[in-house]
Parts: C-alpha cells; structure tokens; sequence
C-alpha cells in the first residue's frame, strides 16, 4: 500500500477529488434529466478518492503540490493542492456528508421542477468547498472562498419566487462581503511582509510567520519590517473574514435568514460544511494570531455561544433554533480557537458536522412530510412551527429517534460524540482560566451556562416535535389517523441512519469517556489534560446539570405540568426578538446608510449636477454665438460671392437678349469701340 | 468742282440713315432697305474716292461691283424673307427666334 502512494497518484486523486463535482455542474445544466445521477455518481468518485487520500495521508505524510500560475510585478503567484492532515479530514468530512445530502435530496427535491438546477448548484458548492480545502495558498483559498459563498447564494435564493428567500441571500451575500475585505486586507498584509502567499511555507514546514517575530514596536521578517501593529491587524483581518463566512457576533444575522433555503441545503452548507469554513481558515493559518487576537476570538466566540444559545430557547421555527445552535457551536469552535485548543476544535467541527447535518436533515423530514399533508389536504398553516408539531415519535419512529440522538450529541451526554468534542472545549476553557486567573474565570462560567442553555432549547425541541399530544390535528380539527404522517422512504431513511452511527462516541474512541484517546483529538497536537482534576470533574458537573435540565424541559413542553408563564418578561422577548440584532441593524445601519445616500444624492444633484449645467449652459451659449457666426459671417460670405455670381451672371446673360437688332448694336458699339481706342491710342 | 468733303458728308448721312432703319425697323423689308442705304452709301464713297484717285476709274468699278454683289444679297434676303413670311405669316425678325435655346 505505501508502495502504491506516488506522489503523482496523490495529485491524480484530489484532481479527481475536485473536478468530479465540477464536471457535473457544468453536465447538469446540459443533461437536466441525469443531473441527480451524475451528482451521487461524481459525489461517490469524491468520497472514494477522498477516503484513499485520507488513509495515505493521515498522521504520514504531507503532500504540497505547487505549479506556477501568474506574476504580479516580481511577486510570483501559484496554484496547487496542500495535503496534510487538517485538508484530508476536511476532504473526508466533506464529501461523506455531501454523499448523504446528495442521497436524501433526491427524496426531499423529488418533485421539484428545477432539480437538474438544484443539484447543479450543489455539486458547485462541493467542488468550490473541496478545493477551498486543498487550497495551498491563501489566494487560491480566497477564491474558492468567495466561491462557496456564492454557491450559497444560489442555494438560499433556490426557490426565487418566495421573497424572503430573495431577501435572505442578498442578506448573506452582503453580510459575507464585510468579512471578505477583511480577508483581502488580511491577504495583502502578509504578501507585503512575506512575498508569498503559500500556506506550507508561511505556516508549514517553510514557518516564515514563526521565523518573523516583534521587537519593540517593529515586526520583522525575513524580507522585511513593518509596526508591529500590522501583525494585529492582520489577525483581526482574517478573522473578520472568518466572523461572516461562520456567522459570529456581529456578522451573525444572516444565518437565520438562510434558513429559507431547502433544508437540505441548510444541513449541508449552513450547518456541516460552509460555515465551518471560517473555522477552517483560522485553524490554517493559526500561528499567526497574537495574544491580543486570540483573546478577542475567544471573547466573540463566547459571547456568540452564549447570545445564540439564548436566542434558540424561544424560537418557535424548528429550522430557526437550529440555526442558532449552529451559530453557538461555531462560537464554541471560535472559543477554542481562541485559547489555543485547535485540535478541540477541530475535534468539534467534526462530531458538529454529523450531529447536525442529523438534526437537519430529520428535522428536513418533518417539515417534509407536513408539507406533504398541506398540499394534500390544502390546509393551511407554518409546516416549520414548532407548535403544530408534537407527539411525532409515535408516527416517525425513525426519524425521532435520530433525532433524539442528535439532540443527545449535542448536548454533549454521555457516548456520544459531542460529549468528547464538547468536553474537550469546555475542559481546555477550565484550564486556560486556571491558567490566566481573574476575569478569565467569566469564560468558564458563561461556556458552562450556554452549554446548559444548550441541552434546554435542543430538548425544548425534541419534546415539542415528538413528545406529547399532536397539536396538528387539533389546530386543523382533522382527526389524527386520517392525517397520514410517517416515516419517508428509505432515500431519506438511510443517510440519516448513518449520521446517527457517527453520533455516537465510541465511533470517535473506543473509550467513549476518554477524550484523550480519540484518534481526531490526539492528531492535532492535543494539548495533555493529564494534570488537575478539571478533564474529570468538568464532565461530571456539566453532565449532572444537564440531566436536571432534560428533566425539567420534559416536565415542561412534554407533560406540561409545569407552566412557564414568561411570554411577557423582558428577557422572553429579548430572546424571542433575537436580541434586536436585526432591528437595530435596520434601524441605525440602514438610517446611517440612508442618510449617506441623501447626502450624496444631494451633492450629486446640487453640485456635481450644477457643474455640468453650468458647463453645459456655457456651451450652449458659446455654441450659439459659434452659430451666428456660422449663419452670419461664414454663410454670409459665401451666399454674397454667389449672390454676386449670380448677378454678374444675369448681368451678362442680358446682352444676349435674342433679338437681332440688339446684336447689331452690340456689333456696332463693339467697331465704334475699336476705331475709338485705335484712334485715342 | 464739288470738293470731295460734300460727297463724304451725304454718304455719311446716308449711311447714318441706312444704319438708324437697320437699328430701329420691326420689318425686314425695311431692315433691308436701310442695308441697301448704308451699300449705296459706300457705293457714293467709293466713286467719290475714285473721282480723286490717281489710277483712273478703280472706284468705279469697285462701285459696279458693289452694285452687282448688293443686288445678288438683296435678292438672297428677299428669298428668305418670303420663307419666313410663308412660315411663320410674320415678318419681324425679332419674333423669328425658333432657333433660340
């Protein structure tokens, strides 16, 4: 087997990787009928590849392919493909989940009547998001970048006709925007101080960025000095990139609105893959951050974690609450990103990818069959409202109990994976307060909150989807068992049913309790938990608490024995309202923004408007007295020298009257003339 | 003797008369009339100059031949003032004026 592993059959296999998907993009548009086929086809050849890529390169080997691509003054710029561990995990991660999603939408997408486009886009999202993971260097990384948020776009924006579905994706393109500039600006700090842009050599084995290092207030590098405040601001910038594409506080709103793409879509882009993305970017290029840029992700991150975790625990759209969890999660990764637990991190954006990948896709099966009776029975009602649900374990029996195990996963209990990967983040946050003291000690108490939070709003969610009476029929007033609701078929069933495997924690280590053995954590250079009783006792604490907390949702939204009556306090609505993150943006961005444009459409109108007036009377009058001119002195010269020729003309033609006796004057006066001038001369 | 001055005076007026017929008639009869003054004027000259000459009888002659050439013209434009009478039923020479562009 190691024999076998060229480096140029390396290259081949992520070409294939990337082109597969690619291909059927552009295939589908063409060929509408085959165009699911060829995208599960083209999917599976990614899969594959992805997984030989995966057991040649994990923990061995690193595979750097560049080749020369353009010159910018006498800055040389490649392509290439980067294979360490952190892409191939991705690479796997990515194009199993892809798989499943690929499988359940041919089910969820069966009878809509621009599926060829729907899965064109989606193989545009798989090949811009494998290859933004392949990616060697940062330009190409940005590429690709803007590449899956624009795929994203296509897909918030799949069912044009709904408006808020319009409104949702110019929202997130415009959101993503914002971090993209800081990305460029990011980009072009690091090629003015390194002359490169290669991954592997700014941050691998070349390690130019740990090669540079600030002394006094200048930051020097091999090829250069600048403030050393460019440093910050260059890890600011990219992680201003990362805030949008992850949805972090204050770049978060627009999440929840891509909600109103199919929710297949959401499973995949916004909750496994994409929005991992920013995530990603900032595991690649970590050695970068200094303290102050560190410290800042884990505060956003914190607080992003928490704001969103408060926000789920009213949301009444099942598709909402899970949107926020996903904001939250990508806030824990953020966290952990921020005090130095990359490979916690990563560990979570893994077990997150499945675990909600899952929580989508069953909720996707609820909503879908609910749909199915609106149409059927042309009822109407919100087939996304948690409150038309209930009791649904019973009829879907499947799909609840994958979802459960989702919930479980993510509220981090215990055999599941989100129990490892939590864990991991929640333990290495004890330590980094230990370690810092004071203030710190507020992350500790918040991550330990919002993980509660957590398990309250996801089992908030199970009780009110599949525990206790099923308001639906009520509401309709049509009895329960004509209203036919069911598990769907097995194109759903079966990517569902793999994701709940993966949910599980011994998948991950074969200890389920032992996060130090897992094999994802140990790859990355885990940080050793080995002293203090925190890997211990964190655990135990959380997990406890959050018992308690799974008994209380049930009492509350499943037996309904307690009645919680805080629809009116202060803090219902914040939540409910979103923090009034979306109005304020409305209310100060847009009237700032607004204000500008009257400004500037005053200027225009008055000033700059006014100068081309008066430039353009100016002309006018000149041009007027260029055409008197014209009319007068220049016509008029030439209309009088033909005038005059016409009048010599008739002058002359006067002598010749016709009649002979003229002719003979003229004859005579012609001699006389003659005989006078011979005589006078 | 009649000095040579008198007999330049009448052909002067005679020619002056021929010359104002020529000038002013609106028939060609008379146009022709006045042609033949302004001929038997220089007719008068000649035989006059030839009264005075030193070679003898020259401007008589020339006058007989004046006389033949004037009268062969005369009967020339009789003709075509005959055709342009049978023509045109007119005999101004002003309104002939059908070769005009």
């Amino acid at each position: 087997m190691e024999n076998l592993i060229t480096p140029y059959i390396v290259l081949c296999l992520a070409l294939t990787v990337i082109t597969a998907p690619f291909l059927v993009f552009l295939l589908s548009l063409i060929v509408k009928k085959l165009a699911p086929f060829f995208s599960i086809l083209s999917i599976s050849t990614s899969f594959i590849a992805s997984l030989i890529l995966f057991l040649a390169v994990w923990q061995k080997q690193t595979f750097h392919f560049a080749f020369h691509w353009i010159n910018i003054g006498y800055t040389k710029i490649d392509i290439g493909i980067l294979l360490n561990d952190l892409s191939v995990i991705m690479l796997l991660l990515i194009s199993f989940i892809a798989l499943l999603v690929h499988i359940y939408s041919l089910e969820y997408m069966r009878t809509d009547p621009l599926k060829h486009r729907y899965f064109a886009y989606l193989s545009l999202f798989c090949f811009a998001m494998l290859s933004l993971v392949l990616a060697d260097n940062l330009f190409v990384l940005y590429a690709f970048w803007e590449l899956v948020g624009f795929a994203s776009y296509l897909l918030i924006g799949f069912w044009f006709t709904k408006e808020k579905a319009v409104q949702a994706n110019k929202k997130a393109m415009i959101m993503n925007r914002i971090g993209d500039i800081g990305f460029l600006i990011g980009i072009l700090i690091l090629l003015s101080h390194f002359h490169t842009l290669d991954i592997d050599l700014l941050f691998g084995t070349g390690d130019l960025i740990s090669s540079s290092f600030v002394k006094g207030d200048s930051w020097i590098s091999p090829f250069g000095i600048m403030p050393s405040y460019w440093l910050t601001i260059a890890g600011f910038c990219f992680f201003t990139g990362a805030i949008a594409k992850s949805a972090q506080f204050p770049l978060h709103t627009w999440l929840p609105d891509a909600m109103e793409g199919p929710t297949a879509v959401s499973s995949l882009i916004h909750a496994a893959t994409m929005v991992a993305a920013g995530v990603f970017l900032l595991l690649r290029i970590a050695p970068l951050f200094n303290d102050v840029v560190l410290t800042s992700i884990a505060i956003i991150g914190l607080f992003t974690a928490f704001m969103a975790a408060t926000i789920a625990l009213t949301q009444n759209d099942i598709k909402k609450v899970l949107a926020f969890s996903t904001i939250s999660q990508l806030g824990f990764m953020m966290l952990a990103v921020g005090i130095k637990d990359n490979s916690a991190a990563i560990f979570h954006l893994i077990t997150h990818a499945f675990f909600k990948c899952l929580l989508f896709l069953a909720a996707g099966m609820v909503i879908h069959q609910l749909h199915h009776i609106k149409k059927e029975k042309a009822l109407n009602f919100d087939e996304q409202n948690m409150q038309n649900m209930g009791g649904l374990l019973k009829l879907m029996p499947i799909t609840g109990f994958v979802f459960l195990l989702a919930a479980c996963a993510l509220a981090g209990l215990p055999f599941t994976s989100g129990y490892l990967s939590k864990d991991a983040i929640l333990v290495s946050v004890f330590e980094f307060a230990d370690l810092k003291g004071g203030i710190f000690w507020l992350f500790p108490l918040f991550i330990s909150i919002t993980s509660w939070l957590t398990t309250f709003y996801i089992f908030r969610v199970v009780y009110l989807v599949f525990f206790g009476n099923f308001r639906l029929s009520k509401i309709v007033s049509i009895p329960k068992s004509s209203l036919n609701i069911h598990d769907p078929n097995p194109y759903m069933i079966i990517p569902v049913v793999i994701l709940g495997i993966f949910c599980f924690g011994f998948f991950f280590a074969y200890n389920p309790f032992s996060l130090e053995i897992s094999w994802v954590y140990k790859g990355f250079n885990a940080p050793s938990h080995q002293g203090g009783l925190y890997p211990i006792l964190v655990p135990v604490y959380i997990n406890i608490m959050s018992f308690a907390i799974i008994g209380a949702t049930y009492l509350i939204y499943s037996k309904q024995t307690v009645k919680l009556n805080l629809q009116n306090s202060w803090m219902y609505k914040l939540s409910q309202n979103q923090w009034y993150f979306n109005t304020l943006y409305d209310v100060i961005l847009m009237n700032i923004i607004l204000f500008k444009a009257k400004a500037f459409y005053w200027f225009d109108s008055k000033v700059i408007d006014g100068f081309v007036h008066l430039a353009s009377d100016l002309t006018l009058s000149i041009s007027k007295i260029a055409a008197w001119f014209d009319t007068h002195i220049v016509d008029g010269l030439v209309n009088r020298v033909a005038a005059l020729v016409v009048q010599i003309g008739v002058w002359l033609r006067s002598t010749q009257s016709g009649k002979l006796q003229h002719y003979f004057i003229w004859m005579l006066m012609l001699v006389l003339s003659f005989m006078i001038f011979k005589i006078v001369v | 003797m009649i000095p040579l001055q008198h007999f330049l005076f009448i052909g002067a007026a005679l020619f002056s008369l021929g010359l104002f017929a020529v000038i002013t008639r609106k028939n060609a009869i008379q146009i022709l009339m006045g042609i033949e003054l302004m001929l038997n004027a220089s007719i008068l000259n000649m035989v006059a100059f030839g009264r005075f000459d030193k070679i003898d009888n020259t401007g008589q002659i020339f006058g007989l031949f004046i006389i033949v050439l004037a009268a062969a013209s005369v009967a020339i434009a009789l003709v075509i003032i005959m055709n342009l009478y049978k023509r045109t039923k007119n005999i101004d020479p002003n309104k002939a004026n059908s070769l005009n562009g």
